[in-house]
């Protein structure tokens, strides 16, 4: 467990989501990384019911996360977050009643699991309803546990790589109340995978491009 | 009456006068106080007798006439209490000192006239002659008759003695004997045989014969706890091999295990065989055996066999212990640890960490692999102990052993120089599959299984101790040492390791020894002694000075085998000493 930053790469000018993620792979791989393995991150929607007339339907986000693989996490969006065992998407089944999935909403991000050093990289595509929508990049340094402490070289560490496409830091970590110098824990992945696929749920289906 | 002499000084302390009433708690004394002028005299006249003294005063003349014929009048007044008041307090103690001032003079007067011997002279008391001239006769006869009734005496002591221990002995008889006779009750019976009558006033007594009473019989509840035992052990060991087999066709392996009926080979190293075979016989019931070399089928390793049995119990006590067993008897079965898995989004390291990996073949093998690896070090370490003899090997093995690893120290010591020469000090890691060497100096080997690296690492060892003993000699010796490698890069080659080679100089710097030491070449020991002592050298009129002959010349090689000493470091010892001139 360590920090990570997750953030969106654009699709190459001309490329389809597939070769943009194959020449990242080959970067790395240039860089010295090794591969190992997949990874899946995946976000259900469920939508509260009952509500009080005039506010908005508040959303549970369910997602799931491969380098955790026996625990779910539950947050709303910027509220609250919850880890539990994996009995908890049982739980969801049985609150039918109050919380309705919205199928078609369901986000995932796929892809392979590279490990260079202390640092490791995980390439996905985007998905929703099996339709690539983008790529998502998440870069754990796992030697650390505070950001402030490592955001340096998490920074120069991506730009070799991502180059211009570079993310800021992470808001999850500046808004938190102890500041850059609180510990991560897994919610703050979670959150900015949420982040990541709100974003890419807004955006359009990408027209023209090769999809899958 | 005082005669000539000095004065005596007498010193006198009066008594303490009052009495002391009270002493309080401060210490602080409460005298009595004094009586006053009247008080004293009332007190006196309280004790006045004034009938007696009227009396006597009266009667005072008339007592004189009264005298010749009334004579018990005087004892009469004698009887009565007469009170004299004193005069003075010191009277008594003016009388005694004066007493003995009497006394002292007339010894004084006796001495003196003594000493003049005019008018006294000592006489010595006349011994009486018939006291002292007693004949030996009867002396004789007087001390044997007090010996004989000191003889007496102690006869009839040790006669009481000897009654008194010979009734204490009677008792304790008679106590053994009841015990015994108990004792024999309890485990011989007595049975008459026959009953004959043999006279009729004499009552029959017959004739008894003794048999050993039969232990008893042990009960028929203890044949089913044996029966029960061997049941569970077969099971047990039915259980063991099941999961053995399991295993071995499921893992995947770089060298397959083969399972044939009740057997299980696989091949830990090359050229070792382990075979566990499950051996179930109805005679009586044998527990597996895991042996390494099938040539010798009788060669159990039983430490595997007792391993298999705690590995399957334990294996047991973790799936049935309450760490495992869900106390919410709705939890999911697993590890308790491994719940926490989901809300502490545990990832994947933590999560097998948790789990256990390893099969029950797997751990046997292992535990097998060191078990052999170690039985090879040490055989290898007692070989090269028991064939080379100059420098000794010394093995401390620790008693402290895990089951996948053993450590062992291993020294390398010249014989009698042990507190000079101990600088090659290895510590073995024996694991599973490689040997870890830790050299005293901090470097850090790791060796296969093979034997032969072990054993040419050991040697090289001895080669370089040798050189490392004769740096340590010389400064013991005080010889100065100008060159030392432990790894020489000229002469030829060896095959295990590398020579080393030293080079030292005598204290005055006349000669210098030359030492090269290699695990296949031995030793190789040249002394350079100065040019005067070179016979060989020729005499030219290039070199004029004589001071050039005190130079170091040519090298002489010395023949080690034909040197004095037992070992190579006495030898040393030995040449340096006969190198270094007397002063």
């Amino acid at each position: 467990m360590g920090v990570t930053c997750v953030c969106q790469v654009p699709v190459a000018e001309g490329k389809s989501v597939q070769q943009t993620v194959d020449m990242l792979h080959k970067k790395l791989e240039q860089l010295g990384a090794v591969k190992q393995g997949n990874f899946w991150v995946d976000c259900e929607t469920y939508q509260a019911t009952g509500n009080a007339t005039g506010q908005p339907t508040k959303l549970l986000y369910v997602m799931h996360n491969s380098e955790t693989p026996l625990s779910s996490m539950a947050l709303f969006e910027g509220g609250p977050g919850l880890t539990a065992d994996a009995n908890f998407d049982v739980l969801m089944v049985k609150l039918k009643s109050h919380f309705q999935n919205a199928k078609g909403h369901k986000v995932e991000s796929r892809g392979t699991r590279y490990r260079y050093c202390d640092f490791l990289v995980k390439i996905g595509t985007v998905a929703m309803s099996s339709s690539a929508r983008g790529i998502s990049v998440e870069v754990e340094y796992c030697a650390c546990v505070i950001p402030g402490d490592c955001w340096n070289l998490m920074k120069e560490f991506m730009q070799s790589f991502l180059g211009s496409s570079t993310p800021e830091l992470p808001a999850v970590f500046t808004s938190k109340a102890e500041g850059l110098y609180a510990p991560v824990d897994c919610m703050d992945t979670m959150s900015q995978y949420l982040e990541l696929f709100g974003k890419v749920r807004k955006q359009q289906v990408l027209a023209g491009s090769g999809v899958r | 009456m005082m005669s000539g002499g000095p004065a005596v000084r007498v010193s006198i302390e009066s008594q303490c006068e009052r009495q002391v009433q009270e002493v309080s708690l401060d210490g602080l004394e409460t005298y009595v106080p004094p009586l006053s002028m009247s008080q004293n005299l009332a007190k006196l006249a309280q004790r006045i007798d004034f009938d007696q003294s009227s009396d006597s005063e009266q009667d005072g003349p008339e007592r004189e006439s009264r005298e010749p014929w009334s004579k018990p009048e005087p004892e009469e007044d004698e009887g009565a209490v007469k009170f004299q008041p004193s005069l003075w307090p010191w009277d008594s103690v003016r009388n005694n000192l004066r007493g003995a001032l009497t006394e002292m003079c007339v010894l004084h007067d006796v001495l003196s006239v003594l000493k003049e011997k005019k008018y006294m002279a000592l006489d010595p008391v006349s011994q009486d002659p018939s006291v002292t001239k007693t004949p030996q006769v009867f002396q004789l006869i007087s001390k044997k008759k007090s010996l004989a009734t000191a003889a007496q005496l102690l006869l009839k002591g040790a006669e009481k003695l000897n009654k008194s221990l010979a009734e204490n002995q009677e008792q304790r008889r008679q106590r053994d004997f009841n015990s015994e006779l108990l004792r024999l009750r309890s485990q011989w019976k007595l049975r008459k045989v026959s009953i004959q009558k043999q006279s009729p006033d004499i009552g029959d007594l017959g004739t008894v014969s003794l048999f050993r009473r039969q232990p008893k019989a042990k009960p028929a509840s203890q044949t089913w706890h044996v029966k029960l035992e061997a049941a569970q052990n077969v099971l047990l060991c039915k259980e063991i091999f099941a999961q053995l087999s399991r295993e071995a066709v499921q893992i995947k392996s770089q060298i397959p295990h083969i399972v044939v009926k009740n057997q299980i080979i696989s091949q830990p190293f090359p050229g070792l065989q382990l075979s566990i075979s499950l051996c179930h016989s109805t005679g009586e019931k044998r527990s597996q055996r895991a042996s390494p070399e099938k040539s010798k089928p009788d060669d159990h390793l039983y430490v595997l066999e007792h391993n298999l049995h705690q590995l399957i119990r334990e294996f047991h006590k973790q799936t049935l212990s309450s760490v495992v067993m869900p106390h919410p008897a709705s939890a999911p079965f697993g590890h308790k640890r491994l719940r926490l898995a989901g809300p502490m989004a545990y990832d994947k390291a933590e999560i097998s960490s948790l789990q256990q990996s390893e099969g029950l073949l797997e751990k046997i093998i292992k535990q097998a692999k060191h078990i052999f690896l170690r039985s090879r070090t040490a055989r290898t370490i007692d070989t090269l102990a028991s064939r080379i003899e100059d420098p000794q090997i010394q093995a401390h093995w620790s008693n402290i052993n895990d089951v996948y690893e053993s450590s062992v120290k291993v020294l390398i010591t010249s014989q009698g120089y042990e507190q000079i020469c101990k600088s090659i000090q290895l510590q073995l890691n024996i694991g599973v599959e490689q040997i870890r060497v830790v050299h005293r100096d901090g470097r850090v080997i790791t060796l296969s299984h093979q034997e032969q690296e072990l054993q040419d690492f050991l040697l090289s060892q001895m080669s370089q101790h040798q050189v490392h003993a004769v740096q340590q000699l010389a400064k013991v010796m005080g010889w100065h040492v100008l060159s030392f490698s432990n790894h020489v890069g000229l002469g030829p080659i060896e095959s295990i390791g590398n020579a080393s080679a030293i080079t030292v100089t005598s204290p005055n710097g006349e000669y210098t020894i030359s030492v090269r030491n290699g695990p296949e070449s031995g030793c190789k020991v040249l002394v350079q002694f100065p040019r005067s002592q070179a016979k060989e050298l020729p005499k030219s009129d290039v070199l004029q000075d004589a001071r050039w002959t005190h130079l170091r010349g040519p090298y002489k090689e010395v023949h080690w085998s034909r040197m004095e000493g037992r070992n190579f470091v006495y030898k040393m010892e030995l040449l340096m000493a006969a190198l270094t001139p007397c002063p």
